[in-house]
């Protein structure tokens, strides 16, 4: 958690801790008070008077930070390292991944070698044995943990609600401005990754379908919200033939959106299909998702457009973009076909257009601006003048907003999508085919929306490609740790305990289960306790007493006052009638043993380990 | 042995072990080993707060589904759950072999020597013995044997036990409390308070003076049995004949003083007074190595001098009935 705080503050606790190590004595009152309040308002200040996570982070540092000012008898020590506890899991309401839970780890070996310290009264503590006990208590208590952790009951609803600036979502909005659509279209960092079970459809057909913006102001396009509750319109059974089923495992966006492969027909049990074709959840995505959806490649509509979602989809704000909604209104009459006039559209804008993501800001007429003077964008410009033409046209269309292409994971075999992946693109009404998609930013740059992997590689020299297949492995190893410990929540442990026959609806199975779980892991645990410290013993006595032992098999135990010599003479007697050599070689073991155990003669390693064969491959019949 | 401020849980315990049930319900007779039938395992008042802090942090984690929070919680909790098993584990097994003391005055602290082992191979460190007030802290490694001293008051002369004393152990991590409580039948005795003031010794009677056994001497003491070694001419030959045994004569040389301690002769002080008095004069007595022959009401201690001697007559002054 330090490394997450601003350097200056890091700097400050390291001091203050630093102070108070070599400065053992009690403060001064005035002084202590002059170190608290310094250290909260540097606390202050850093975050510029908010009150949140991060702030209330760097808080319980800065109280740790002091407390050792004030520690002085044993009560106190174990306050702090309570208290302490709290740190390493501030750290997780920033970070999840293994590395923070690796220093979080080592930080509660730490606190416990602190505990045990406590236990010994001692003037001087040696740190090492404590540090190894408190890393083989941490070794014990796996079992037990991993039991609670996969088998603990889960909420399936929280008790209480996040934190609110704990959500930092790479989600789509509600609403496509174009400032907003710069920052994400900058972001590297991973927005969904997707496996597909079966097959994988083409590259150009990959376009993740998120959030589908209806009404448009003149600047901005707006989610219609009346379409979360209208019923999606029917398509025909044939919208199965070209499906896909894939896996998504989807970064904490905030938003209440699930992505899917357009055209989605079926999602997770907690999700719907709204009236737009997007999978909305009851709940935001405040952690990361794990869902399996199936979509259709060629999807059949066999509705039609019913008269409030014509309306909605041919709205166009009053009197603004006048060119366009002429030329717009010319092109209709010369080519009625929709989809004859989309692809005119896209090829006028193809020849004069450019992609750029440094686009020059339009005016208040945006769509005519970006025709007719600038030319210059990216796909939230394409997307929105298109629209805005078609439905001058008097063609229903709408922006749908998502993301499209990502990059191939060949160790893991799944796409990574990223934030910068974000797009828009658009889909007409066709009378009789439906809602079909049209993307005008591809039309004019196709390499940049759908660059493959394939054509990418052949370009890369050996360090480009040695990089990428190393990012592509730490990726590969982050999924893993995000699908197996990240992801697990209620509804993974049902699935984990269905094959069982259990339901974890019934909180008395569930218990049950929880509680065969922690016993059987405690038994493991038990076991790891009560692992005795093995004796010390020479290399002849092991040897020796498995000989005893031996002997005893066969009723010849040796008494335990009897010493070897007197032994191995009475069992001599009892084998000298009917096996001779026997009684002798057990004389003679005996007699070297005891030579071994008491003369004051030094044996060479060469008798020894004569000795030690001998007695270890008697044979006692 | 600065003996910590005892936490609430320990009290609790201490409380407890008044209960009918609390094992063991007699004093038992030694050796006495801990077997899991008589060991408590409770956290201790920090492990409270420790459980308190976990369950917190494991409610948070489990709110917000933060796996590795949850994780990191379980494992706090699994540690801490397994110090109880742990500190369990420790004294299980152990063994209290023996149990002595010397003999010591009422108001002097009694050195109580204890014998420990173990069954089993494992060390256990941090034990804990306590009795009263008073608290012991010592290791046992595996297969080892220790002695440990406990220093505990000698209240009342007589038989004394030790009552109830604690055998415990924190350890490993201090958030759990093991412990067994032993009641050993040992009787120990206690010798009288001594007067602090007393009356130096009283005057030798009858002859007066202090008298030695010799072999060789003016007046005829006794005859006793032929021990290897006496001289030819001590045998007494007449009576020899007489006996089946050889016997010889003791003459008695007056070389020393003889006191005669009287119960009767202190009568005018109240009844533990004249306890202590005559145990003050007892040890005055020996110190001069004096010979010193004790009455009491119901039994007589001849004269004698030595350690015996003295242990005989604090003995009987000691168990002199309580009134």
């Amino acid at each position: 958690m330090l490394l997450q705080l601003p350097s200056t503050l890091m700097l400050v606790f390291a001091f203050t801790l630093a102070l108070s190590f070599f400065y053992p004595r009690q403060l001064p009152g005035f002084l202590r008070f002059l170190l608290v309040a310094f250290l909260g308002a540097t606390v202050m200040t850093s975050y510029n008077f908010g009150i949140g996570r991060d702030a209330a982070s760097a808080g319980l540092l800065a109280m740790l930070a002091l407390k050792p000012f004030e520690t002085h008898s044993q009560r106190d020590a174990k306050s702090l390292l309570g208290f302490s506890l709290f740190a390493p899991f501030a750290a997780f309401l920033q970070d999840q991944g293994p590395v923070t839970l690796g220093l979080s780890v080592v930080a509660v070996l730490l606190c416990l070698a602190s505990f045990a310290a406590l236990t010994q009264n001692l003037p001087r503590i040696s740190w090492r044995p404590l540090l190894k006990s408190a890393f083989s208590a941490g070794l014990i208590a796996l079992p037990l943990a991993m039991a609670g952790f996969w088998l603990f009951p889960r909420l399936s609803t929280p008790l209480w609600g996040l934190p609110e600036n704990a959500l930092g979502g790479k989600g789509l909005g509600d609403r496509m401005e174009p400032v907003e659509w710069l920052d994400k279209l900058t972001d590297d960092s991973i927005a969904l990754r997707v496996k597909f079970l079966d097959k994988t459809p083409d590259r150009n057909q990959m376009y993740w379908r998120g959030p589908v913006l209806t009404r448009f102001d003149g600047s901005a396009w707006i989610r219609d919200l009346g379409a979360m509750v209208r019923a999606p319109p029917s398509l025909g059974s044939d919208s199965n033939r070209n499906s896909v089923r894939y896996e998504v495992m989807m970064e904490p966006s905030s938003r209440r959106d699930l992505l899917t492969l357009d055209l989605p027909t079926q999602v997770p049990g907690y999700a719907k299909i709204n009236a737009e074709f997007t999978a909305v959840t009851q709940d935001p995505v405040n952690e990361l998702q794990r869902y399996e959806a199936v979509s259709s490649l060629q999807p059949v509509f066999t509705g039609q457009l019913d008269d409030m979602e014509r309306m909605l989809a041919l709205q166009l704000p009053g009197e603004l973009n006048p060119r366009t909604r002429q030329l717009a209104q010319q092109w209709a009459s010369e080519t009625p076909d929709p989809i004859a006039l989309a692809n005119r559209f896209l090829s006028w804008i193809q020849k004069d257009f450019e992609y750029t993501l440094s686009a020059p800001l339009l005016g208040r007429n945006s769509a005519d601006d970006f025709l007719f003077n600038t030319r210059q964008g990216y796909c939230q410009h394409f997307s929105s003048s298109f629209a805005v033409f078609m439905r001058s046209a008097g063609v229903p269309t709408r922006v749908v907003t998502g993301f499209v292409g990502g990059d191939y994971n060949k160790v893991g075999a799944y796409w990574m999508l990223y934030g910068k992946d974000a797009h828009a693109w658009d889909e007409i009404w066709v009378e009789g085919r439906g809602w079909i998609r049209v993307d005008p930013t591809a039309a004019v740059a196709p390499e940049n929306i759908l660059d493959t992997v394939d054509d990418l590689d052949s370009s890369k020299n050996f360090a480009e490609s040695f990089f990428s297949s190393t990012f592509e492995t730490s990726d590969w190893l982050r999924r893993s740790w995000n699908e197996l410990i990240l992801g697990y929540n209620a509804a993974r442990q049902k699935d984990l305990l269905r094959p069982l026959g259990l339901n974890t609806n019934d909180a008395k199975q569930l218990t049950f289960v929880f509680m065969a779980g922690a016993a059987i892991a405690l038994a493991l645990t038990l076991m790891l306790l009560l692992r005795q410290r093995k004796e010390d013993l020479h290399e002849v006595e092991r040897a020796w007493r498995i000989f005893i032992r031996k002997m005893r098999k066969q009723k010849h135990a040796k008494l335990q006052h009897e010493p070897a010599a007197l032994y191995a003479e009475r069992v001599a007697e009892i084998y000298r009638s009917k096996t001779p050599d026997q009684a002798d070689r057990i004389l003679q073991l005996c007699a070297r043993y005891t030579q071994w155990r008491y003369e004051n003669r030094e044996f060479d390693s060469g008798e020894i380990k004569q000795l030690v064969s001998d007695l270890r491959q008697f044979k006692p019949f | 042995m600065s003996s910590q401020a005892r936490d609430l849980v320990e009290r609790f315990g201490d409380r407890a072990a008044r209960l009918a049930f609390i094992r063991p319900k007699k004093p038992e007779p030694m050796p006495i080993e801990l077997n899991r039938g008589r060991i408590y395992v409770l956290p201790t008042g920090f492990g409270l707060f420790i459980a308190a802090i976990i369950t917190a942090l494991l409610l948070g984690a489990l709110n917000y589904n933060n796996n590795p929070a949850i994780f990191l919680a379980f494992i706090i909790a699994a540690a801490a759950h397994n110090s109880l098993v742990h500190a369990h584990l420790l004294l299980s097994g152990l063994c209290i072999k023996t149990m002595h003391a010397e003999p010591v005055h009422v108001g002097q602290a009694m050195q109580l020597r204890m014998r420990f082992d173990a069954k089993g191979a494992r060390d256990r460190q941090g034990l804990e013995l306590v009795c009263g007030d008073s608290e012991e802290k010592f290791d046992l490694l595996a297969r080892e044997q220790i002695e440990v001293n406990i220093e505990i008051p000698a209240t009342r002369r007589g038989w004394m036990q030790t009552g109830r004393m604690r055998v415990s152990t924190v350890r490993p991590l201090g958030l759990a409390r093991a412990w067994s409580w032993i009641r050993p039948d040992t009787d120990l005795l206690v010798y009288p308070a001594l007067e602090s003031q007393a009356p130096s010794l009283p005057e030798a009677q009858g002859e007066g003076s202090q008298s030695r056994m010799h072999s060789q001497g003016e007046h005829l003491h006794q005859l006793r049995e032929y021990r290897h070694g006496d001289a030819r001419k001590q045998i007494a030959w007449k009576a020899s004949a007489r006996s089946e045994h050889l016997l010889v004569r003791e003459y008695e040389t007056q070389t020393a003083k003889e006191i005669q301690l009287d119960w009767f002769s202190v009568a005018s002080l109240p009844y533990e007074a004249r306890i202590a008095r005559l145990a003050r004069w007892v040890v005055n007595a020996e110190h001069s190595n004096c010979r010193y022959s004790l009455r009491l009401p119901d039994q007589f201690i001849a004269s004698g001098s030595g350690p015996e001697q003295r242990h005989a007559c604090l003995r009987a002054l000691a168990l002199m009935p309580h009134v």
